[in-house]
């Protein structure tokens, strides 16, 4: 019993990383229905830069500047990549863009911080903490805490405030949102910065817990993308369970089953959810009308 | 003014000209990961090879020619190897390869060599198999030598270390699943059943997975005393801190990629007494030994003094010596008089892992065998001798009797 709460522990640690990045690609896909598929680099850049910051200050200094780069890592994937292809309507322009940006971005960042894998001072004890004879990483308790916090600060922005209402218009209809004399193409822009900013915010928060270099967002964004499917690209609720399935269903399998399988059943998941609720779970889906 | 354009025009000549002019310089293919997780052992491999190419170059090169190195970084990646191969051996016209650090890259890339009729040094690489692909009767002539120490070299004595030594009855083995982990996981199951010993569990995991506690908790589980381990850097950091996190900590023992930097800096005081096999180990204690080390550091200045990953720059640079002593045996940069010559090396060379007194023949072609493989741990961030006995003992020669099969 014992050795299940444990594993479930570290999945839930583990499915939080996932999710925060998941929350990502919502974001994006909200307001225009296109995906950053460089999340994982947009994490690693911001992992990074907080590395260098770290050692000049204390890391909850660093974060603020950490959030503030990751927002304009974002504007610019967005004005870079994305804005060309909407503007000409291409359907699937930005998948190419973000994808060559994200490798980009990756080799800037192999030239600056070398291409060895970097150790991120941890800000809090590293020797882990026991409940009950589980034991827990202070760091993965700020994980999944901090988390919570940047999609909780995301939502309540986006439900309180009048630029965030802008934001929620536009999800729900481009077009009459437009009308209505909002700026779409500047909340689309917001979404971006918003997205990688969440992303930069997760690499300082993954970083003490993995370690931290140039190909650190390759394995991780991919795994969110499909946390993202399993739950549904327009749900909050969504990539918080998807990610809590995939990290458990692989710890668990690990342990039960094969550690050489621990990945299968997420992606089994992950196909048919495709089949069954294309969605997502917790996905609305919606009639396009021609 | 006039001059400079003449020497622009002639200079232009001569690269029209092509192979005319690559004849001055014998060009010798590097290949190895100089980016990603293995490119700690790629980048020592890579200065080691330069700086035996440049002290050799200063003394005027090999039979009144020049060496030249021609680097191509492979990424780990078996496809890009195959290309990295291609280049070098149809477009360079290399003379000879030395490197690969990936066991997987190395098994992809070097048929292209056996082809060519070209020899190719692995340095690193260390896949039982490497230098058995191509051999008799299907392969008159194998081209594919190793410098470095195989496999079946380093199980052994890890299995040695942990049972004979720690008289351990339960170990697990962790490994990754790449052709370097499975492989050698193969290696470890084979020793530990000379011993009559079934790993209590025998676990995987991906490069770049950031949670070990299934496969640790397994181990724990099963009772392992001991973890035997297959990986390389990065990853077996993350199973020394996987071990701290869930308070458990018996010793970590594996292939000698545990002296790698980026396992000791990423495990920090977790990855304090890993045990694993090596070839050499950063302390000078030879004549030889001692020059090298200085002429690194001067050359290349690493962080604190140390290599980043000491076994691949003192087997990149044996290597470039062993191949050049060949090639002047040789009188000739012809592949298939070159590997007779490596075949039957007349030269004693005296090299930073040991002296090679006729390090290969034509049906051995491995020039490290057992005897001079000693174990080394990580003691304060550094990789020094498991067993202060064997510092003495510096230079160990190839045995002569050699367990064949």
């Amino acid at each position: 019993m014992e050795i299940f709460v444990q594993l479930i522990v570290s999945g839930i640690a583990l499915g939080m990383i996932y999710a925060v990045i998941a929350f990502g690609y919502q974001l994006t896909f909200a307001t225009s229905s296109t995906l950053n598929f460089g999340q994982g680099e947009a994490l690693m850049l911001g992992a990074l830069v907080g590395l260098s910051l770290v050692s000049h200050m204390s890391y909850w200094l660093m974060i603020p500047l950490v959030l503030l780069f990751g927002a304009l890592q974002g504007v610019f994937v967005e004005r870079v990549g994305v804005l060309p292809a909407l503007k000409t309507k291409s359907e699937f322009g930005w998948i190419m863009t973000t994808i060559s940006l994200a490798i980009i971005f990756k080799n800037v960042a192999e030239n600056i911080w070398g291409h060895d894998d970097l150790t991120f001072p941890s800000p809090l004890p590293t020797s882990p903490m026991q409940f009950f004879g589980i034991r827990v990483l202070p760091m993965e308790i700020l994980v999944v805490l901090g988390a919570l916090a940047i999609m909780l600060a995301v939502e309540i922005f986006n439900r309180k405030s009048i630029y965030g209402k802008a934001v929620v218009a536009t999800s729900n209809d481009r077009d009459a949102a437009g009308l209505m004399g909002i700026n779409t193409g500047m909340v689309i822009t917001f979404s971006y910065a918003l997205s990688s900013m969440t992303a930069a915010f997760a690499g300082v928060l993954v970083a003490p817990l993995t370690l931290t270099g140039a190909t650190m967002g390759v394995v991780l964004g991919l795994k969110a993308f499909a946390v993202a499917i399993i739950g549904g690209l327009n749900s909050g609720m969504g990539v918080i369970v998807g990610g809590l399935i995939l990290g458990i269903a692989e710890t668990t399998t690990g342990y039960y089953i094969s550690t050489g399988y621990k990945d299968v059943p997420g992606l089994l998941l992950l196909l048919l959810v495709l089949a069954i609720k294309p969605a997502g779970m917790f996905g609305k889906s919606v009639i396009k009308k021609v | 003014m006039n001059n400079k354009i003449k020497t622009i025009v002639t200079a232009l000549a001569f690269a029209a000209s092509g192979t005319a002019f690559a004849a001055d310089s014998i060009k010798v293919g590097l290949s190895g990961p100089y980016t990603g997780g293995s490119s700690p052992m790629g980048i020592s491999m890579r200065d080691g090879v330069r700086l035996a190419a440049s002290e050799i170059n200063a003394k005027g090169g090999i039979l009144g020619r020049k060496i030249e190195l021609i680097e191509r970084d492979d990424q780990a990646d078996n496809p890009r190897g195959v290309q990295v191969a291609q280049e070098l051996i149809n477009k360079e016209r290399v003379v000879a390869t030395l490197g690969y650090i990936n066991t997987g890259v190395s098994l992809a890339s070097q048929r292209f060599y056996q082809e060519a009729k070209i020899p190719v040094l692995n340095n690193v690489a260390t896949g039982s198999i490497v230098t058995k692909q191509f051999l008799p009767p299907e392969f008159a002539d194998n081209y594919v030598f190793r410098t470095s120490a195989n496999d079946s070299i380093q199980s052994a004595l890890i299995v040695k270390e942990a049972i004979d030594t720690h008289k351990f009855t339960k170990v697990a083995i962790l490994a990754d699943s790449t052709n370097y982990g499975q492989l050698g996981r193969e290696d470890l199951e084979k020793a530990l059943a000379v011993k009559n010993i079934k790993p209590v569990a025998v676990e995987k995991f991906n490069i770049k997975d950031v949670d070990m506690t299934a496969q640790l908790l397994k181990a724990k589980e099963a009772g392992a005393q001991a973890i035997l381990t297959y990986a390389i850097g990065p990853e077996l950091a993350q199973i020394a801190n996987g071990m701290e996190k869930l308070g458990w900590k018996v010793p970590m023992m594996g292939s000698w990629t545990l002296s790698m930097g980026n396992f000791i800096d990423n495990a920090g005081k977790n990855g304090e007494g890993a045990r694993m096999p090596q070839t050499f180990i950063q302390e000078p204690n030879t004549p030889k030994r001692k020059a090298f080390i200085t002429a690194y550091q001067k050359a290349y200045n690493p962080a604190n003094g140390r290599i980043p990953s000491p076994v691949s720059a003192a087997q990149g640079y044996d290597s470039m010596y062993i191949l050049a002593a060949a090639i002047k045996q040789a009188g000739t940069t012809d592949g298939v008089k070159v590997r007779e010559a490596l075949e039957n090396l007349n030269e004693k060379i005296e090299g930073v892992v040991t002296t090679y007194n006729r390090p290969y023949t034509h049906d051995d072609h491995e020039a490290i065998t057992i005897n001079m493989v000693v174990m080394g741990k990580v003691q304060d961030g550094h990789v020094v001798y498991a067993n202060e006995a064997d510092k003495g003992i510096a230079v160990r020669e190839k045995a002569i009797v050699k367990a064949k099969k």
